[in-house]
């Protein structure tokens, strides 16, 4: 059996970087999905909500089929590794991240972004500017992000394979202990595994609340 | 003096409706222009299409020559712009004033300078240091015309700035307001629904119904000579009533002389009269006559509604008795409070 620290060390890589990743792509979706007017932004709005529900085992069914070896992705020979795991979490991920962005956004003032353009903001003055007043929300999309990456077991498993000293992670290591029936050790990864999410999320949580008590004091 | 923003054949449709009708409109480079209408009348819409938030349907909005449909952010950045609703960001009172400046790439000393004195001259210095989303009602509305304020800007747009204010509020705003605008020579337009707010900050009042310009002309004359009834309304005249013009020039109101008189031909006519203008006396055979219906202590004066030949309303002096609600009295107007509309 690996060693904890080092499942962990993975477990952390996979889910940080996924999340990463989540929201580069997920912040902007959720933006253009706030503030743009064009047609079809309903649509996508529909699939993006649509996408935080999805089964994360779903999403690493479709991302099996399409690593596979005979797959249309093949080639880049992403199954059973640890980027095969990253590309995954960032599908479960980007929706729930892009969905957050968007309420959150859209819960401003609606008339908020022709203030700034009225005081002379340019495009990207105007984004960012919006992104820091809606700094709460948006920090709780990459803990929402990170909390389903780090905690999802089904497309670990299937992309990963859960292979010792390569693809296993903490979620896909518990299962396998909880199949052997070794209750104990289960525990002390799921104990390690709680402790990660804390840390991350404490530290996360402390720069949010600190963002809205300041602004209501 | 040359026009800073100049409006042409604007026609503007929202909902399928046409929201706005101006053919022409300049504001010199200096004035203070006062958009008075009611609720719904176009005039966010107008500072909008000013500001070059919105491209007009048809027609061309320009500052300084330039059209402002699909204005760049340079182009913007020559406007100040403060809306009915203070719109600050959650940061602090100095960071919102200076944040503006910065995006037009004023230096931190000297955006720290100039952010401090806009909040000094509009009273507002001692909160610098706050969190915006914490200022009360008239705290924010002064932040935000300091914020619009700091950027001296050539075209000045304030949208109701003073709505959602109490009573005290909203006189120390204004006297403050009326206080900067005089000694500065920013061209000012201001959008309001009500006169005294428009009336007192304007060299020239718009008055704006229904999208289209109604009257346009300097204060006094707006209020000694509305256009037609609406206006005299929106400018505040408590009494609207039709009347004739007899053969010896009276006017009849309800068929009984009202102590107005006109060289116009016999008709039909419109009177305006303010309620300071309404004498009450003894009833008098031949004369127009009303019933007290109520009568109310206001400011400085009495408050009565009469019904009868005519439903107006009067002020009184508070130095002199008051009417007892049903009591009968005669009633005339004073020519001097008193105008006849045209049509």
């Amino acid at each position: 059996m690996d060693a904890v620290h080092e499942v962990l060390a993975r477990s952390a890589l996979v889910s940080l970087t996924a999340t990463a990743i989540a929201l580069l792509l997920g912040v902007p979706l959720g933006t253009w999905l706030a503030l743009s007017r064009l047609r079809g932004r309903r649509l996508l709005a529909t699939f993006v909500n649509t996408g935080m529900a999805v089964p994360t085992v779903v999403v690493g069914l479709l991302v099996a089929l399409l690593l596979w070896r005979s797959g249309p992705l093949g080639n880049l020979e992403l199954i059973y590794t640890l980027r095969g795991m990253i590309v995954a979490q960032v599908l479960i991920a980007t929706p729930l991240i892009a969905g957050i962005t968007m309420a959150g956004l859209q819960a401003l003032p609606p008339e908020l972004p022709d203030q700034l353009r009225a005081l002379g903001a340019g495009r990207s003055q105007l984004i960012v500017r919006l992104w820091l007043e809606a700094r709460v929300p948006l920090l709780a999309a990459a803990m929402a992000g990170f909390g389903h990456a780090v905690s999802e077991v089904g497309a670990a498993t299937i992309v990963g394979g859960n292979i010792h000293g390569q693809t296993q992670v903490m979620t896909t290591s518990i299962v396998e202990q909880v199949g052997r029936g070794e209750f104990g050790e289960a525990l002390v990864y799921a104990g390690v595994l709680l402790a990660l999410a804390f840390a991350i999320n404490a530290l996360l949580t402390s720069v949010q609340q600190r963002a809205a008590s300041w602004a209501r004091s | 003096m040359g026009s800073v923003l100049k409006l042409r054949g604007i026609r503007h449709r929202r909902g399928g409706r046409e929201v706005l009708q101006i053919d022409g409109l300049d504001v010199a480079a200096g004035e203070r222009l006062a958009v008075l209408g009611p609720n719904g009348a176009g005039k966010t819409t107008l500072l909008r299409l000013m500001a070059g938030l919105e491209a007009p349907s048809a027609g061309t909005v320009e500052l300084d020559g330039t059209r402002t449909v699909h204005a760049d952010a340079e182009l913007r950045r020559r406007i100040g712009y403060a809306t009915q609703r203070a719109g600050l960001l959650s940061t602090s009172v100095q960071r919102n004033v200076e944040l503006p400046l910065r995006w037009r790439g004023v230096g931190r000393e000297a955006r720290r300078t100039a952010a401090l004195e806009a909040l000094r001259r509009l009273g507002v210095e001692h909160l610098a240091d706050r969190p915006a989303p914490a200022l009360s009602g008239g705290e924010a509305q002064r932040v935000s015309l300091a914020r619009a304020l700091a950027l001296e800007p050539r075209l000045l747009l304030l949208d109701e700035p003073a709505a959602g204010l109490d009573a005290e509020a909203r006189r120390s705003f204004l006297d403050d307001l009326a206080a900067l605008l005089a000694d500065r020579s920013i061209t000012v337009v201001h959008v309001s629904h009500r006169p005294d707010e428009a009336l007192r900050l304007a060299d020239r009042v718009a008055v704006l119904v229904e999208g289209a310009v109604r009257q346009l002309a300097e204060p006094p004359h707006v209020l000694r000579e509305p256009s037609d009834a609406t206006v005299a309304r929106l400018v505040g005249y408590e009494n609207v009533v039709r009347g004739r013009i007899a053969v010896d020039g009276q006017i009849l109101l309800a068929g009984h002389p009202c102590g107005l008189r006109s060289d116009r031909p016999p008709g039909e006519v419109t009177v305006a009269a303010w309620a300071t203008a309404v004498r009450l006396g003894p009833p008098k055979d031949g004369s127009l006559e009303a019933t007290v219906e109520q009568v109310a202590a206001g400011p400085g004066r009495w408050e009565v509604v009469l019904a009868g030949d005519e439903a107006l309303r009067a002020h009184l002096p508070l130095s002199e008795p008051p009417p007892a609600a049903g009591d009968r009295r005669s009633v005339s107007l004073d020519p001097a409070l008193a105008t006849l509309l045209a049509g």
